[in-house]
């Protein structure tokens, strides 16, 4: 659950990108930083290798504003996505608030897609969050790859349910990026304020 | 509940930021914070002598993320946590304790403070801060209404379109 300070008078809410390698989680941060004003965001923090693959976590703080006397602030994650870095993205997902998925469009990252989703929820089961109870939004990242599989078929794969809401993006060129981000923030807020 | 709130406030916020202030008038420590296991800074506090601290956001996401690295690192060793950490540099140090299971004491001093001195006062600190939390656990939580909604909703347009 969201940290409250209540003397200072603020609320800190945790959102974490996650997905498999490669799918774009970084370039969604990146696209953040760069068309939100100075003001309002904090500095980027990037732990990541000589080649920039997230070796630990990026990270990015962004204040909403003041809402009821309340400052409003998110802390935005992503996670190393590479398989055998389950350790450190572990780590990650605790005290989590709300998720978005990042999957690839590749026909070859079909399974990898699914395989980092099955991942996502045997990591929230040990920290003992229920799936249901923590807001996902999809984000089907890549869609300008000219191979890129139909978003609907890789939903199948991981989200057979039609349970999450999905958008289509290209994180490289920006599109979808802010309409994820403000999804899921918006799930986060409400589950908030309907919270007891 | 995905994870215990922590909520800080009134005056019991208050009595924590003066066992910060009461540390670092003490042991000449730079930057006292409170951090969450999230990663959120919870109170902090600096010397007036001290130089514009670094970014503090940043500071509280390392060492959060440091610290569950060393927690996880612990139990692969048969440890619970590892309680106490401490970072040395050429010019400073980074002195980091758990307070509960939920917060971290972070200190940041240059090398003109004896680590001895600034071990023995944090202990100390750390027992009135970590009693000051669990008072706390009783508190109710906060209640935030539709309009709370509305207005953040409002807020999310103007910042993401």
């Amino acid at each position: 659950m969201s940290t409250i300070n209540f003397a200072a008078r603020e609320i800190n809410c945790k959102i974490v990108y996650y997905g498999p390698g490669m799918s774009g989680k970084t370039t969604n941060l990146k696209h953040v930083f760069s068309r939100v004003p100075g003001h309002l965001r904090g500095d980027m923090v990037s732990l990541a290798t000589e080649d920039e693959r997230t070796l630990f976590f990026d990270f990015l703080p962004l204040d909403l504003g003041t809402v009821q006397g309340f400052k409003t602030r998110f802390h935005l994650y992503t996670v190393p996505g590479q398989v055998f870095y389950n350790a450190s993205r572990k780590l990650i997902l605790r005290g989590v608030d709300g998720i978005v998925f990042v999957a690839d469009s590749a026909p070859d990252r079909l399974r990898a897609n699914a395989e980092s989703m099955r991942n996502l929820r045997e990591n929230l089961a040990e920290h003992g969050i229920d799936v249901k109870e923590v807001p996902i939004v999809l984000q089907i990242n890549k869609r300008d790859l000219p191979n890129a599989l139909p978003a609907d078929m890789i939903r199948s794969v991981i989200d057979p349910g039609k349970e999450l809401l999905m958008f289509e993006a290209m994180s490289d060129k920006g599109a979808g990026v802010f309409e994820t981000l403000k999804t899921v923030s918006r799930l986060v807020l409400e589950r908030l304020s309907k919270n007891k | 509940m995905i994870e215990p709130s922590l909520e800080l406030y009134g005056d019991a916020y208050e009595r924590v930021d003066q066992q910060l202030q009461d540390l670092l008038d003490t042991t000449g420590v730079r930057y006292g914070l409170l951090v969450d296991r999230k990663g959120f800074v919870l109170s902090h506090k600096e010397a007036l002598w001290a130089p514009r601290p670094p970014a503090l956001d940043s500071v509280a996401t390392l060492v959060a993320s440091n610290a569950a690295a060393t927690a996880a690192l612990a139990n692969l060793l048969g440890e619970r946590t590892f309680s106490e950490q401490i970072h040395q540099g050429e010019n400073g140090t980074l002195y980091v304790e758990s307070v509960g299971d939920d917060t971290l004491l972070t200190l940041i001093f240059d090398s003109s403070v004896p680590l001895g001195k600034v071990k023995v006062y944090a202990k100390k600190t750390v027992a009135q801060i970590a009693a000051i939390l669990e008072e706390l656990k009783d508190a109710p939580t906060v209640q935030l209404g539709e309009d709370f909604n509305r207005g953040v909703n409002a807020l999310l347009d103007d910042l993401l379109g």
